[in-house]
């Protein structure tokens, strides 16, 4: 079984370094950063915080954005394209595809995010800034949300087309970072009808704002990437959270590809 | 040579195989196929004849476990369909095969015997005799998105044979190929049934089914109409006689025309209005003669109009006739249901 996923999430990898979009968002993440540094005259200080605050959103907000594209067009094209024929007509399990192109999708979402940490931690250096553990902190959360949001989409493209498995997944993306107004609204919200619309929101909508947290309060306490930042047992708690939702969202995109028709 | 019938161990078979397609949301249904029963034998050549949708690729997908049977049951190597024991010793060729752009047919080859979980030495060796064997040693390193229609074909062959299966399945292996690859593909097949593999493939060209296949099933309209070897099949009473005659003006006797051009003419009418139908060019003349005609008697008369009796052919039918009739046959009354 080992074998054959890592022969698809192999495939998947070659697949996606292919698409020379993926180096397009690189350079572009990379040269915002360094663009904020040049061209703002600001003290060391202010340019490490520059620095980390651009890199941490392009990892996180890029990454995602790589994933749910990534996760729409993969599996998707494998189908349109009819790839998928002399894949499956092999003894895999059609599960086994599911998660070898989810896997493969994760390697490449990795290395991505593994360049982008590399590029902000040598910029930071350049600024004669060592990187902290806080940062080390916030690319791992980062990189827990972009995984998470690949099963999303592989989720929704496992029966919807690329153009709404798209939508559905950013969708979730952005209402996933505002669970806690949703949870205040879910509270303390006056009309009864938003109050439910919130609370069941909440229960269906995989918690990403767990994943950023710098500038928000964790238990009551004010974390920021800057400063005093989440211990490890909390990125550890995050991550445990997102792999849940990474099993639970492809058992399912399993099950629904198990019953498709391939025509 | 002689094939046994295939008993109780046949390596394909299909019993009321049925399947309706439904397209979501409108729920318009085709019935694709209607109760399709076959069986293939072991060592078997086995040739899947159809006209365009007639539900040839249909059968194939849900032989396949591509998509899910309406009704009835088919198993493949024993097993009920679908069973990835089965696949395990199954090599198929998708009708149009397509295959990852970016990947060369080394790569390609290697990513279908992972699948397998053959060893990378043994993964390594079987690539290459098969990409020698098809005949794509000089397209090695070139990207599969280069390949033109026929080198895809052969690239697919090459997929599906990875595994040194005991079955396999080629959906339309010759289309798209010259008449030199199709030769190939012919010899490819035939080389397999010596390795005492069983083929299963579909065409239209009749031709090469004709040649290679122990047996045949002709499918129309998703239901089966004839299966059988193909010499059993077509019947064995002749259809009619073709001669072919050379006319020479100076022999004819009584005409008594004065012009040479007249008397061919005027023997050409005489033979015409003896035959079935004729076609004529100068001095050629092709005659057919319908299944109860006197062959001698039309000769003699012939030859009394200056007539050199060049070729007397009987003509058999062929797969070709019985396929057309067949599916002649079945459009009639569904034209006759669309009309009414
Ligand atoms: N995905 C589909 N949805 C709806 N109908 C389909 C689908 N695929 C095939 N059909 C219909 O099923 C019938 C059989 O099609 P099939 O592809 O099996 O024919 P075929 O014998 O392989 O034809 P060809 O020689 O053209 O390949 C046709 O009427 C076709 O229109
Ligand atoms: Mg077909």
């Amino acid at each position: 079984m080992i074998g054959r996923l890592w022969a698809i999430a192999l495939n998947t990898f070659r697949e996606a370094a292919r698409i020379r979009v993926l180096y397009g968002i690189l350079v572009l993440v990379v040269g915002a950063n360094l663009l904020a540094i040049v061209l703002g005259e600001m003290s060391i200080h202010e340019q490490a915080r520059v620095a980390r605050d651009i890199g941490l959103a392009g990892i996180s907000l890029f990454g995602a954005l790589t994933a749910i594209f990534l996760g729409v067009f993969l599996l998707f094209s494998e189908v349109q394209r009819r790839t998928i024929y002399a894949i499956i007509s092999k003894p895999i399990a059609r599960a086994e595809f599911v998660v070898g192109k989810y896997l493969g999708m994760a390697l490449v979402l990795s290395v991505l995010v593994a360049l982008f940490a590399v590029a902000m931690a040598l910029l930071l250096a350049s600024q004669g800034v060592a990187v902290s553990a806080a940062v080390g902190k916030a690319v791992v959360l980062a990189w827990c949300e972009v995984l998470t949001v690949a099963a999303i989409a592989v989720f929704f493209s496992s029966f919807s087309s690329p153009f709404l498995s798209g939508i559905f997944a950013l969708a979730l993306f952005v209402i996933g970072r505002v669970t806690p107004d949703l949870r205040n609204a879910a509270a303390g919200a006056d009309a009864p009808w938003i109050r439910t619309v919130a609370r069941t929101t909440l229960e269906i909508v995989p918690d990403l704002h767990l994943f950023a947290v710098s500038g928000r309060a964790v238990d009551g306490e004010h974390v920021t990437v800057h400063g005093d930042f989440v211990s490890w047992g909390y990125v550890a708690s995050a991550a445990g959270h997102g792999l849940l939702w990474i099993a639970a969202l492809l058992v399912l995109s399993c099950v629904i590809f198990q019953r498709r028709e391939f025509v | 040579m002689a094939r046994p019938a295939p008993s109780d161990d046949a390596v394909i078979r299909a019993t009321d195989l049925a399947k309706t397609y439904r397209t979501p949301f409108r729920r318009k249904k085709v019935e694709a196929l209607r109760g399709v029963s076959f069986a293939v034998g072991k060592g078997e050549v086995f040739g899947f004849l159809g006209p365009n949708g007639a539900g040839k690729t249909t059968t194939i997908r849900l032989l396949m476990g591509l998509c899910s049977i309406t009704a009835g049951s088919a198993s493949i190597l024993g097993q009920p369909v679908p069973s990835r024991e089965a696949r395990q010793r199954l090599g198929f060729l998708p009708e149009q095969p397509y295959f990852y752009d970016y990947l060369d047919v080394v790569e390609l080859l290697d990513l279908g015997g992972r699948l397998f979980g053959i060893a990378a030495a043994e993964r390594r060796r079987r690539g290459d005799r098969l990409i020698e064997r098809v005949g794509l040693r000089h397209a090695r390193g070139l990207a599969l998105k280069k390949f033109s229609k026929g080198m895809m074909q052969r690239a697919g062959l090459a997929m599906a044979l990875i595994n040194d299966p005991d079955l396999v399945v080629l959906d339309e292996p010759m289309s798209g190929l010259d008449p030199v690859g199709r030769k190939e593909v012919r010899d490819l097949i035939l080389e397999l049934r010596d390795q005492g593999k069983t083929v299963f493939f579909s065409s239209h060209i009749l031709s090469d089914v004709e040649q290679i296949s122990d047996r045949v099933a002709i499918v129309v309209g998703g239901k089966i109409q004839d299966v059988g070897r193909p010499r059993e099949l077509v019947g064995h009473a002749p259809l009619g006689t073709e001669v072919l005659l050379h006319l020479t003006a100076a022999g004819d006797v009584t005409a008594g025309a004065a012009a040479p051009a007249d008397a061919l003419a005027a023997a050409t009418a005489a033979i015409t209005a003896r035959a079935d139908k004729v076609r004529a060019e100068r001095d050629e003349l092709l005659a057919v003669l319908g299944p109860g005609a006197d062959v001698d008697d039309f000769l003699a008369f012939a030859r009394g109009h200056g007539g050199k009796v060049v070729s007397v052919t009987p003509r058999y039918e062929t797969l070709e006739d019985l396929f057309l009739r067949r599916v002649e046959a079945a459009r009639a009354p569904a034209a006759r249901e669309a009309a009414s």
